[in-house]
């Protein structure tokens, strides 16, 4: 049975399936391969309060027959019960209706692989013994349990390594394996009457190197708790919104969600027809990144298969491309993209966070969201938020219960400033946004 | 549910028992009873195999530990533009070992039920204690087995056994209704889900429990265009029911409602921002209940110290009028179970009676923790890759003394929420959200104007004890909710009557 140690095995495993839903009577196949194993260790208040294990392998199969397409998955990788799942397999897929959209990507696509060492892979990492992650979650946990107030203080170490393997009967062949490891801390505090705040931080990365230093997300976690203590409910008015570089993948999801084939080919995308019209701030450069070394989200080739490579989506403002997988391309008649997103770089500009609230002077710092939804065809939204009010070019009193309202294009219209100091311990890379003119509701 | 004898056949009997071992049977040794042996079937292992995998799990020590095996098919398809644009059909196949300590969790699991690989699991999971062997179950009992009559969701026909040619009607007649139900519909999108799951939990002492639980939803969604402008929306049914739940009159329900909140959003604007009363409708808006006090009630939260409900058991919270319960044993609901995910059978949990908080949502830690002789029944998992927590299954509130009528009369300018997609709560600080994305204003006790898609926040208990009136129309809601927590979603229910909250921060727009 395939282990992750060995991504040959998962390649075989690949191969053979492909080659089985061929005898099996599919015209053409897809099959994927893949195996993880992760730890994950929790430590509250000093006490290891929970180790987690995870070994698990999937192969799955999109089968092409008689013009329509069916995709399987099973955790059975062995060749007996494979051959049995793909025979049912090919039956079912017999039972529904031709869907001429329907193909496997054009091989062109799959060639011109970059070659570049992403360097997904940390060898330290996979052979860490489970006492060093112990040790570590308890570091960060020593210095944020027992502290003055803190109620409850929990921290987590996950780290994990997989492999996957991907093979078609069009002549795609290609896997991958990498590590990932992520640190974060969270802090409950004791405030006046019944209310227990809480602050976290957490951070992930392919490499345990390339983490902050663990102290550091365990002092950040209390210090963010600590900034909740007394806060209130905002007030209703409309000002300058300072988002947290944290807390700008949720506005950015949002704004991407509709830039999909799909959402543009049913009817729900503001951006739909809008290709090469600058409908934000000029100020806004998005770019997808999926060759970075180390990254988190780094590939050479994207879920179909398509040989990836960086593409603008926003340039200056304007929309560049659109994330069109082959079945969505074909209904709309264009050329296929990719279909989804890998690294996400906003482009920086200059200042911190510091310089940021001071030169907005008033306005709404935003440390993170709660709940809220957007809507993709019209673009409407409404987020709840917690942060701090910005007096005189300083940050002031923790704030609560409030929501920003509005639409999605024109918040991002009113996207004044871009900072210069980005997250990139994650898949988005984001620097601190600032938004002139936006609608808050509180008391 | 009611107790009785266990026996082990399949399909065998519901038996409730909340104490081991008496009135329990012994099973009987695998090679005999193979034929009528539903987890033999279903997970090809036997009682001595059984028997050296949890001495293995117990080797160091443990004040519980269990195997939860798993065995999940399930299929989805979707249709758009006429045309099955994909099936999905996958085999979930696995078994999650626990080792509990106290507080403390070991865990682990493996997809592969081979010997060698659950011994290698119950290791990793063992290596949390530190203490002398448990001993291994002697004998088996049959703690809680499924019924040939009982049972809260039995379906005539398991999923499995329906093939995919009964589905596509039924995907396809949606469709076409809700195409046919205005002319401005553009595009229509139907996404089918179906799921035969069946469990099997075996604990350290022996206790052996079963379950089968069926799950299927139909998602429709909707996009209309009136000449540049476009707008979409969706309806959607969820329930442990079987093919024949989905009656013409249910699937024209569904497509009429995606409809119309669709076509309805053309004339909705946001509504103006600031504090307002709120009436929740009937059914969905008991996503309040969720995010306002229910999570803050999963007693893993209270004994970690994290929950604003920490120190407030029988304390009031809100007006006398208000019940509020978590029920896991309502016939075919989306949240019911007939035994939790830690082998207890479920039950009605009071969580708050007559305006007291009564009793927290617990698993098999947290009952242990607060020195009670059992749980409520709330442990539950994702998928036996998760660990159990304690978690909602259908929360509603019980019908009030007012009526829809006098609490839309009372409200000189507000809101009423009637659609939501989703919601959020912070367990410490209280504030907790939700999303209306269908309501209407109301203007002198009138309703007026649509409004749309705006967020409302407020603080879990200043909203309950803000919850000034409360009707006599309470019904659960048939959509397909799922709750998220620590990264597992398990499927729930929700009711309400119609309820006002006389203030809540309803996110809006100034002009």
């Amino acid at each position: 049975m395939a282990e992750i140690e060995d991504l040959e095995a998962l390649q075989e495993r690949a191969a053979v399936a492909v080659d089985m839903a061929q005898a099996a009577g599919a015209e053409h196949a897809w099959a994927s391969a893949h195996s993880s194993r992760s730890i994950q260790c929790h430590v509250r208040d000093g006490v290891l309060e929970r180790m987690q294990h995870s070994h698990s392998r999937q192969l799955s199969v999109d089968l092409y027959v008689d013009g329509r397409y069916f995709s399987h998955s099973t955790s059975d990788l062995r060749d007996e019960p494979l051959r049995a799942f793909m025979a049912e397999a090919v039956e079912l897929t017999r039972a529904l209706q031709p869907d001429p959209f329907r193909s496997l990507p054009d091989p062109e696509l799959y060639r011109g692989r970059a070659s570049v060492d992403l360097d997904g892979l940390d060898e330290g990492l996979a052979s860490m013994d489970t006492d060093t992650r112990v040790e570590l979650c308890q570091r960060m946990n020593g210095r944020i349990a027992g502290k003055p107030g803190v109620l409850s203080a929990t921290s987590v170490v996950s780290d994990g390594r997989f492999g996957s393997a991907h093979a078609s009967s069009n002549g795609f062949e290609g896997g991958e394996e990498g590590t990932f490891v992520s640190t974060s801390a969270s802090v409950t505090l004791q405030d006046e009457g019944d209310k227990r705040p809480e602050g976290d931080m957490g951070a992930a990365a392919r490499h345990l190197a390339d983490l902050p230093d663990a102290d550091w997300i365990a002092d950040e976690a209390l210090a963010r708790a600590r900034a909740r203590l007394g806060a209130s409910k905002g007030p209703t008015k409309t000002t300058t919104m300072v988002v947290d570089r944290l807390a700008a993948g949720r506005l950015l999801g949002a704004l991407l969600a509709p830039a999909r084939g799909w959402a543009v080919q049913q009817g729900r995308s503001f951006w739909a027809e809008k290709l090469g019209q600058g409908l934000v701030s000029k100020v806004l450069t998005l770019t997808d990144e999926p060759l970075l070394p180390r990254a988190m989200s780094s590939r050479l080739f994207d879920g179909e298969g398509i040989a990836a490579r960086p593409r603008t989506l926003i340039q200056g403002g304007a929309l560049r491309s659109l994330f069109i997988d082959t079945y969505y391309a074909r209904k709309l008649g264009v050329a296929p993209t990719t279909g989804g997103s890998s690294n996400l770089v906003v482009k920086p500009g200059k200042g911190d966070l510091a310089a940021l609230v001071a030169d907005a002077r008033e306005g709404v710092y935003v440390t993170s969201w709660l709940g809220g939804n957007s809507d993709s065809t019209s673009g409407e939204f409404s987020l709840g938020l917690r942060g701090h009010l910005i007096e005189k070019g300083k940050l002031g009193a923790p704030v609560g219960e409030m929501n920003v309202t509005g639409n999605l294009l024109e918040l991002f219209s009113r996207l004044v400033k871009v900072g210069g100091d980005p997250w990139k311990h994650g898949s988005l890379h984001s620097p601190t946004l600032v938004f002139e003119g936006v609608s808050f509701s509180g008391a | 549910m009611t107790a009785g004898t266990a026996m082990l056949t399949a399909p065998a009997f519901l038996v409730g028992c909340g104490s081991r071992p008496a009135r329990t049977a012994t099973v009987a040794p695998a090679a005999t009873a193979a034929p009528d042996n539903p987890f033999l079937e279903w997970f090809a292992i036997d009682e001595a195999r059984l028997r050296r995998v949890l001495a293995e799990l117990g080797a160091r020590g443990a004040d519980r530990g269990e195997l939860y095996f798993q065995h999940t098919r399930s299929n989805s398809i979707s249709m758009e533009d006429g045309l099955i644009s994909s099936a999905h059909a996958h085999v979930d196949l696995g078994v999650g070992l626990r080792v509990v300590v106290g507080d403390q969790v070991g865990y682990a699991y493996t997809e592969d039920l081979g010997e060698e690989a659950m011994i290698a699991a119950a290791r990793s999971a063992a290596a949390i204690a530190h203490g002398g062997a448990s001993p291994a179950p002697g004998a088996f009992t049959a703690a809680h087995l499924l019924s040939k009559s009982g049972g809260f969701y039995r379906l005539e026909v398991p999923w499995s056994d329906v093939a995919v040619d009964r589905k596509l009607p039924i995907v396809r007649r949606v469709a076409e209704l809700a195409k046919a139900g205005d002319p401005a519909i553009d595009k229509v999108s139907v996404s089918w889900g179906d799921e035969d799951e069946r469990v099997l939990i075996v604990d350290l002492d022996g206790r052996m429990s079963l379950d089968r639980r069926p799950m299927t939803s139909l998602y429709v969604s909707v996009t209309a265009a009136r000449g540049e402008d476009k707008q979409s929306n969706s309806s959607n049914l969820a329930a442990r029911q079987g093919v024949e739940w989905y009656t013409e009159e249910r699937l024209a329900k569904v497509a009429r409602e995606a409809v119309d909140r669709t076509l309805v959003l053309f004339d909705a604007r946001q509504p103006p921002a600031g504090e307002l009363p709120v009436v929740l409708a009937a059914g969905a808006s008991g996503i309040l209940l969720h995010e306002a006090i229910g999570h803050g009630m999963e007693a893993d939260f209270n004994r970690k110290n994290t929950s604003i409900y920490a120190d407030m058991i029988g304390k009031v919270v809100a007006p006398e009028f208000v019940t509020i319960v978590d029920d896991g044993t309502l016939p075919h609901e989306r949240g019911a179970l007939n035994v939790d995910d830690e082998g207890v059978p479920t039950e009605r949990t009071v969580l708050v009676d007559h305006g007291v908080l009564a009793s927290y949502l617990h698993d098999r830690i947290s009952a242990k923790h607060y020195g009670l002789s059992r749980s409520t029944g709330s442990g539950r998992r994702e998928s036996f890759r998760h660990v159990p927590l304690p978690r909602m299954r259908c929360t509603t509130m019980l019908d009030g003394p007012h009526t829809r009528e006098e609490i839309i009369a009372s409200v000189e300018k507000g809101v009423v929420a009637e659609t939501f997609t989703n919601g959020q709560v912070q367990i410490g600080a209280g504030d907790f959200t939700f999303y209306i994305k269908n309501g209407w204003l109301i203007e002198n006790g009138k309703i007026t104007a649509p409004i749309r898609d705006c967020n409302i926040i407020g603080n879990g208990p200043d909203a309950l004890r803000r919850v000034t009136m409360a009707a006599d129309d309470s019904k659960l809601d048939t959509g397909g909710w799922t709750c998220g927590k620590d990264g597992q979603g398990v499927p729930v229910s929700q009711g309400l009557p119609t309820v006002l909250v006389d203030r809540l921060t309803v996110g809006g727009t100034h002009g």
